[in-house]
């Protein structure tokens, strides 16, 4: 299974979804398949779910999902009991799990020898955990995620190769301020205010 | 002052700075403002497994127009520090800090973290205050948070025993 497949399966489907995504080729296939300021691209490995999680709790009518990976879930597998106490029922979760840190020259990470997430997820309290062994499968899950009661989370075991996609557009802090708008006018609410007295302006 | 009115002018204090989403771990002298956070149905709570998280999760809410604080120990900052720099710092993004200052003057326990506490705060360029008077402490949290959110960094309170309600404070003339 190609991750880039399954990306489009998401993209179809994503309609207005906020979109967190972890740093590398996931974030770079994704933003190919829907550029759009809703997507936002972490930094920190381990965070996209957190990240998510977040969005999740302050906008909870609005779909978010999260696109993380094997190395990045591993890092923070503390996100899984947090994300099944808070129950956030607008959260997709999706790990592509390629068992390799595929941005930090490729080496093994635990799934490669013994280690599974789904087990892992479904251990740490989430109902609707779900593990894809093909695309259609994928398919299938992406599409009820989608329209249901969440949280839910999803993986698959993924191949290695990239598709070849531009790269990533803009720095960290306009990502910020393009996400952020976008959900301004999206939601039609207001977040950044300039705070400065009348007398400043 | 005792406990649970500490507590209670904290936890105020963060009301009044609009503070709607609170990312806690426990720690034993934090426990009477983590009950205010708790019994407060108007806020969301997140109760953490680990302190980073709680950075990556009030990143997510901000962004999504939330105002928020996490509440840790400061051993809870040290494991935090990842996600401070390339979240918090790197994308600009501000957050109330309100750290318990283990190993503070006086402590019989974690002198080594509270020696480390300060110095990686200021390594970090994160603007802190260490709050010890219980009658400013409400004052300081909202002046604080107008900080976070006009610099667009995070900033750090530091929560002695004196400002928890848990020892005396001492007077004014104190050399701080």
């Amino acid at each position: 299974m190609k991750r880039f497949d399954c990306l489009k399966l998401i993209a179809a489907e994503a309609k207005d979804a906020l979109v967190v995504s972890s740093a590398g080729a996931t974030t770079l296939e994704w933003n190919a398949l829907r550029p759009s300021d809703g997507n936002f691209r972490v930094r920190t490995l381990g965070l996209c779910s957190s990240i998510a999680l977040g969005m999740a709790l302050g906008l909870p009518h609005r779909r978010i999902v999260a696109l993380d990976g094997d190395g990045s879930l591993l890092m923070n597998l503390c996100s899984l009991p947090t994300i099944a106490r808070m129950r956030p029922n607008n959260l997709l979760h999706v790990v592509f799990d390629n068992e390799v840190y595929e941005a930090s020259g490729s080496k093994k990470t635990a799934t490669a020898s013994c280690t599974d997430l789904f087990a892992i997820a479904r251990a740490a309290g989430i109902e609707k955990a779900r593990w894809a062994n093909s695309v259609e499968e994928f398919a299938q899950a992406v599409s009820a995620a989608l329209k249901g009661e969440g949280p839910y989370f999803m993986g698959a075991k993924i191949t290695t190769d990239r598709t070849e996609v531009p790269p990533y557009p803009m720095d960290e802090v306009e990502n910020k301020y393009r996400f952020v708008r976008h959900v301004e006018k999206t939601e039609n609410i207001e977040i950044f205010k300039s705070g400065l007295p009348a007398s400043y302006a | 002052m005792t406990e649970e009115e500490a507590a209670r002018t904290i936890w105020d204090g963060l009301k009044t700075a609009g503070i709607n989403l609170v990312a806690t771990l426990p720690d034993v002298n934090l426990a009477e403002l983590l009950r205010a956070v708790e019994e407060d149905r108007d806020v969301v709570h997140v109760p953490l497994c680990r302190e980073e998280e709680g950075i990556g999760v009030c990143a997510g809410a901000y962004l999504v127009g939330k105002k928020c604080a996490a509440i840790m120990q400061n051993g809870g900052f040290f494991n935090s520090n990842n996600a401070i720099v390339s979240t918090l710092l790197q994308y600009q993004i501000p957050l109330l800090l309100l750290i318990y200052y283990a190993g503070d003057v006086g402590d019989r326990t974690f002198s080594t973290s509270g020696a480390m506490t300060e110095p990686v705060l200021q390594a970090l360029g994160i603007r802190y205050y260490v709050m010890r008077q219980p009658k400013d402490a409400a004052e300081l949290i909202k002046r604080a948070q107008i900080l976070a959110e006009d610099s667009k960094r995070p900033v750090a309170l530091l929560l002695t025993k004196e400002v928890l309600g848990r020892r005396a404070a001492l007077g004014a003339s104190h050399p701080e």
